[in-house]
C-alpha cells in the first residue's frame, strides 16, 4: 500500500509538472494560434537563470523566482512574440513551426555558451534533503507535494481567468473573431503578447520544478515539451481540462510502469516514450480535421529549371567534386563523403517539404532504417539493396502516413516527431538493430567499379546527387508535381476540383520516405560504421531547419544543408570548447533569415546570378517573365486593365 | 429536377445560425443569383454545397440523389467547381499552371483523357486572361486573380458552377464582359449559383434571385420581383448604402 502511495504521489508529481508546462503551450495556442515549439527551451533557459541566481549569485529562493517567473520569463515571452512571430502569417504553419524550432535551436545554444554542459549543476530542493513527510513508510519530498499543489493552483487561477476576467474571456475568443475582439476594444496584438508572456511563465515554471525535481539539463528540459505536447493534444491544444486529465494520466502511467512493471527486451526503453505513444494514440482517435477556406498562404513562385538546365548543374556538380576529390583527405574528405550522402537523403525533404508542404520531423529514422537494411542486405556492397532499401522505406512512409492522413499541418508534422521518436527507441537503438554500440556497413560495391576509396565514393555520390536531382525536379515539372504545389498552395482549392487529397498524402510520404531510406542506405555505405545516436530523433528537427534555410524547394538546398551538418564539426575543433555550442545558436539565428528570405538562400543567390548572367538570361527571358518582373507585370496588368476603357 | 437543391439546411456556428432551415434549388442552364447582406450566410451555403461544412441538420441534393456525406473531392466528381470569396489560388502556380493543374486534377477522377493543353488554352481565352498566362498567380490584382479561379472551376468542366462574388475588383467594363461569359456558361447548360454585392450584374445576369437575411430564405423569384419586395429592402436598408441604392436604382 505504501508503495502504491508512493508511486502514485510521485506520479502526479510527474503529471503535474507536465500539467504547468502544457497550461503554457495551451495558452499560447489558444489566443495567439502559434503552437510554440520553444517552449520548452524558454523553460530551460529559465531554470538555468534561476540556478544562476540561486546557486552562483546566492539569492534567496523567493527573491530568483519572481525575477526569473515574473520578470525575466514574461519578458522573454514578450520579445519572441513582438520582435518575431508577430511579424509572421499564424496561418502559414510551416514557417511558423520552423521559426520556433530556429528559435529553440537558438535557445539551447544561448543555454550552451553561458552555461557550459562540462561542469555538472545542481538546483537546490526547496525544502533540501529533510523536507519530506512519510505515508505508510514511503518517504514523500515536499517538492513533489508542492508541484501537485501548483499545478491546481494553476488550474484553479487558469479557469478563474479564463472565464471571470474580460481579459481572459477575450483571449480566448481571439483566434476564430479577431475582428470581433478588436470591436469590444481589446486589441489582438496586446491579447497574443499577453498569451506570449504567460506560457513563458509557465513554461519557466515547469523548467525550474524540473530541474529541482530531476536534473538541470539543457536536452531534456527542452525536450518537455513533446511530453507537455502530447497532454495538450488530449484537448487538442485548446481545453485546459482535458490538457491537466492527459497530463495526469502520463505522470501516472510513468511511476506505475516505472514501479511495477518488469520491461524486458524491446521493451526496455518504454518508459520514456510512453508520451509519445499516448500522443500517437490521441492522434489516432482524434476526429479528421476539416478543411477550411480562407486561410490560404501566399507562397512565391520559385524558378524550376528545364530538364536541360537541370543535367547541366548535375554535369557541373560531378566536375566539381571530380576536381576537388584528389585534393582532399583526411577527416575533411570523411566528412564531405558524409554531407553528400546527407544531402541525397535530404533531397526527400525538398520534395515533401519544399514541394509538397507537408513538413516530416522523422527523415533520420527513415536514414538509420535505411544504413540498417544496407547492413543486413547489402553484403559485399550489392547495389540491389539500395533499391529493396528505396522499396522498404515507400512501404513504411505510407505506413506512417496512413494513420496521419486525417490531420493536417501541425498536427500532422507532431505525428511524424512522434513516429520518429518511437523509431529512434524501439527499433534503431535496440541492441539487435545498431543500438548496440559501433556497427559495420559495407561499401557499396558497383560491377566493375570498386568506391572502397573515399574519393571515388564522393564523385559517386555527386553522380548519385545529380541523377536524383534531376529525378525530384522531372517531378516538380510533371502533372503530380503541379499537383503537389497546388495542394502546398491551398489543399481546399484542390479538393474542391476534386482531388483525394489523401491518397496523394500517401502518394507523397511513400515516394520521399523511399528518397530518405534509399539517402540512409547510401549514408552508411559511406560511413560504413554507424551507431544509433547517429540517427538521433533531434537530428530530424535540425536537418529539416537547416535545408528550410538554405532552400527547401531547391535541390541545392538540400545539399547545402547535408553540407552544413557533416562540415560543422570541422569549424568547431577550431573554436574554443566553451563556443562550441554556438554552432547552435548560430544554426537557430541563422533559420530566422527565413523572415528576410523565406525561399532560402540559395535560390535567392541563384536569382542574382541568373539576373547578373545575360547569356542566361537571355536563354530565360520567358520563365523570368514568370517569376521576377512582378513590379513590370503589375505595372502592365493597370495599364492593360484601363485599356478596355479606352477601347 | 432542378440540379442543386437543398432541404433545410441548418447550421450553427456556436450560439449564431449561419443557415437556418434554408431550402433553394438552381437549374440547370440557369443563373441563379444569391443575395444578401454581409453575414447572411451566403458563403456557408456554398460551404455545405461543396462539403467544406457539415450542415447542423438538413440535406443537400445534386439530380435528386442526397450527397449530404459525400466528402468534399467526391462531390467535385459530380460536376460541382467553385470560387472563394476569400481567394484560394495556386500563388506560385503561373495563370497557365493555375487552370492546366485543375484540369489535371480533373482528369485523374475520370476515364476520359482529353487535350489537357487544348483545354486549357480555350479557357484562358474564354475568361480572357490569354494575356496573363504566363504570370505568377500570386501577383495577380484582385479582379484577375478571381478569373483565374473561375478559369480553375471551368477546367473541371462543372455542371454546377458555384461564384462567391466573383465580380468584385473588376471595372464595369469588365463586369459587363463578365456577365456575357455567364450567359454564355449558362446556355451551355450550366447551372450558375452568383452570390454578388453587385446589383447590377446581379440584375442583369440572374434569371431567379434566392434572398438570405441572417441565415433565413426571405424570399426567391425573377429580379423585378425581387426588386419590389419589401422584406428585401428591409434587409437591405442600413446595412449597405451601396447595395440599397443600387437595388433600388
Ligand atoms: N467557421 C465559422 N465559425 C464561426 N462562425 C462562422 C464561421 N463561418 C461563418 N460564420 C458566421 O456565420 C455567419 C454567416 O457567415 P457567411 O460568411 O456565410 O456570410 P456571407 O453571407 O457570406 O457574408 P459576406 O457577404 O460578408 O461574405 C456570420 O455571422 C459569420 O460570422
Ligand atoms: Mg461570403
Amino acid at each position: 500500500m505504501g508503495e502504491f502511495i508512493g508511486l502514485s504521489i510521485a506520479g502526479l508529481s510527474l503529471g503535474a509538472i507536465y500539467a504547468i508546462a502544457a497550461s503554457g503551450l495551451v495558452v499560447t495556442y489558444t489566443t495567439s494560434g502559434v503552437f510554440n515549439f520553444a517552449h520548452g527551451a524558454v523553460g530551460m533557459l529559465m531554470a538555468f537563470l534561476y540556478w544562476q541566481l540561486r546557486v552562483q549569485d546566492h539569492w534567496s529562493a523567493p527573491a530568483a523566482l519572481v525575477l526569473t517567473l515574473l520578470v525575466a520569463a514574461p519578458a522573454l515571452g514578450l520579445v519572441l512574440e513582438r520582435g518575431l512571430i508577430s511579424r509572421l502569417n499564424v496561418n502559414d504553419t510551416g514557417t511558423m513551426l520552423i521559426v520556433t524550432v530556429a528559435v529553440m535551436v537558438a535557445l539551447m545554444g544561448i543555454a550552451y555558451v553561458i552555461w557550459p554542459p562540462s561542469i555538472g549543476r545542481l538546483l537546490p530542493m526547496f525544502f533540501g534533503p529533510n523536507g519530506h513527510v512519510s505515508v505508510d513508510g514511503e518517504l514523500v519530498s515536499y517538492e513533489e507535494l508542492i508541484s501537485i499543489g501548483l499545478a491546481i493552483a494553476t488550474a484553479l487561477g487558469l479557469r478563474l481567468f479564463f472565464h471571470n476576467t474580460r481579459t481572459g474571456v477575450a483571449m480566448r475568443g481571439v483566434v476564430d473573431d479577431r475582428q470581433l475582439m478588436a470591436m469590444n476594444g481589446r486589441s489582438p496584438q496586446v491579447l497574443n503578447a499577453l498569451s506570449w508572456m504567460i506560457g513563458a511563465g509557465f513554461g519557466a515554471l515547469a523548467g525550474i520544478l524540473t530541474a529541482s525535481t530531476y536534473s538541470l539539463d539543457v536536452i531534456n528540459l527542452t525536450l518537455l515539451i513533446l511530453n507537455a505536447f502530447a497532454a495538450a493534444m488530449l484537448g487538442r491544444l485548446r481545453n485546459l481540462p482535458l490538457t491537466f486529465v492527459g497530463a495526469v494520466v502520463l505522470g501516472l502511467a510513468d511511476a506505475y510502469v516505472t514501479g511495477y512493471v518488469r520491461l524486458t527486451g524491446w521493451l526496455v526503453e518504454l518508459v520514456p516514450v510512453l508520451p509519445t505513444l499516448f500522443l500517437f494514440i490521441v492522434l489516432l482517435a482524434l476526429p479528421a480535421v476539416r478543411l477550411r477556406a480562407g486561410r490560404a498562404a501566399v507562397s512565391k513562385a520559385i524558378h524550376v529549371p528545364s530538364a536541360g538546365a537541370s543535367l547541366r548543374n548535375g554535369v557541373v556538380l560531378v566536375v566539381v567534386a571530380a576536381l576537388i576529390a584528389p585534393f582532399m583527405h583526411g577527416i575533411a574528405l570523411g566528412n564531405v563523403n558524409e554531407g553528400a550522402a546527407l544531402g541525397i537523403g535530404a533531397l526527400s525533404i525538398v520534395l515533401l517539404s519544399g514541394y509538397g508542404g507537408q513538413l516530416s520531423f522523422a527523415q533520420y529514422a527513415f536514414f538509420g532504417f535505411g544504413a540498417w537494411l544496407f547492413r543486413v542486405l547489402g553484403h559485399g556492397g550489392n547495389p540491389w539493396a539500395l533499391l529493396v532499401a528505396a522499396g522498404a522505406g515507400a512501404l513504411i512512409g505510407a505506413l506512417m502516413a496512413l494513420p496521419a492522413l486525417r490531420l493536417r499541418g501541425l498536427e500532422l508534422a507532431l505525428s511524424t516527431l512522434a513516429f520518429g521518436t518511437l523509431a529512434w527507441y524501439m527499433f534503431l537503438s535496440q541492441p539487435q538493430i545498431i543500438g548496440g554500440g559501433d556497427v559495420t556497413i559495407p561499401r557499396l560495391h558497383l560491377p566493375g567499379l570498386s568506391l572502397q576509396n573515399d574519393r571515388v565514393n564522393l564523385v559517386f555520390l555527386a553522380v548519385v546527387f545529380a541523377l536524383l536531382s534531376a529525378g525530384v525536379l522531372a517531378i516538380r515539372r510533371s502533372r503530380f508535381g503541379r499537383i503537389l504545389v497546388a495542394t502546398r498552395d491551398s489543399d481546399t482549392a484542390c479538393a474542391t476540383l476534386g482531388l483525394n487529397l489523401r491518397l496523394t498524402k500517401v502518394a507523397l510520404f511513400a515516394l520521399a520516405s523511399a528518397i530518405a531510406t534509399f539517402g540512409g542506405a547510401i549514408y552508411g555505405s559511406t560511413q560504413m560504421i554507424v551507431t544509433n545516436t547517429d540517427f538521433e530523433y533531434v537530428s530530424s528537427l535540425f536537418i529539416v531547419l537547416i535545408v528550410y534555410v538554405w532552400g527547401i524547394s531547391t535541390p541545392g538546398g538540400a545539399l547545402a544543408g547535408g553540407m552544413s551538418l557533416a562540415l560543422a564539426p570541422l569549424v568547431e575543433v577550431h573554436i574554443p570548447v566553451r563556443f562550441q555550442a554556438l554552432t547552435y545558436f548560430m544554426t537557430g539565428l541563422g533559420a530566422l533569415t527565413i523572415l528576410a528570405t523565406p525561399e532560402g538562400i540559395v535560390p535567392l543567390v541563384s536569382e542574382r546570378l541568373r539576373r547578373l548572367n545575360p547569356l542566361i538570361g537571355l536563354r530565360s527571358r520567358h520563365t523570368r517573365d514568370m517569376s521576377v518582373g512582378n513590379e513590370q507585370l503589375l505595372a502592365r496588368v493597370e495599364v492593360s486593365r484601363a485599356t478596355p476603357a479606352d477601347a | 429536377m432542378p440540379l442543386l437543391q437543398t432541404r433545410e439546411v441548418t447550421v450553427r456556428f456556436g450560439g449564431v445560425r449561419a443557415l437556418d432551415s434554408v431550402s433553394l434549388s438552381a437549374d440547370a442552364g440557369v443563373v441563379t443569383g444569391l443575395i444578401g447582406p454581409n453575414g447572411a450566410g451566403k458563403t456557408t451555403l456554398f460551404n455545405v454545397v461543396t462539403g467544406l461544412q457539415a450542415p447542423t441538420s438538413g440535406h443537400v441534393l445534386i439530380d435528386g440523389a442526397n450527397v449530404t456525406g459525400y466528402p468534399v473531392h467526391r462531390r467535385a466528381r459530380l460536376g460541382i467547381a467553385r470560387t472563394f470569396q476569400r481567394l484560394e489560388l495556386f500563388g506560385s502556380l503561373t495563370v497557365r499552371e493555375n487552370i492546366q493543374t485543375a484540369a489535371e486534377i480533373h482528369q485523374l477522377g475520370s476515364r476520359r483523357r482529353s487535350d489537357v493543353g487544348a483545354l486549357t488554352d480555350s479557357i484562358l481565352d474564354r475568361v480572357g486572361l490569354d494575356r496573363y498566362a504566363g504570370a505568377a498567380a500570386h501577383t495577380l490584382p484582385t479582379g484577375l486573380a478571381r478569373l483565374t479561379e473561375l478559369g480553375r472551376a471551368l477546367a473541371t468542366e462543372p455542371r454546377l458552377l458555384l461564384l462567391d462574388e466573383p465580380g468584385s475588383g473588376l471595372n464595369s467594363a469588365e463586369s459587363e464582359q463578365f456577365a456575357r461569359l455567364l450567359a454564355s456558361l449558362a446556355a451551355e447548360g450550366t447551372a450558375i449559383l452568383l452570390v454578388e454585392h453587385d446589383m447590377d450584374l446581379v440584375m442583369q445576369a440572374c434569371e431567379t434571385i434566392h434572398v438570405l437575411d441572417f441565415g433565413l430564405l426571405v424570399t426567391s423569384g425573377t429580379p423585378d420581383e425581387v426588386r419590389a419586395d419589401a422584406r428585401v429592402q428591409l434587409a437591405y436598408l442600413g446595412q449597405s448604402d451601396t447595395v440599397s441604392t443600387q437595388a433600388g436604382s
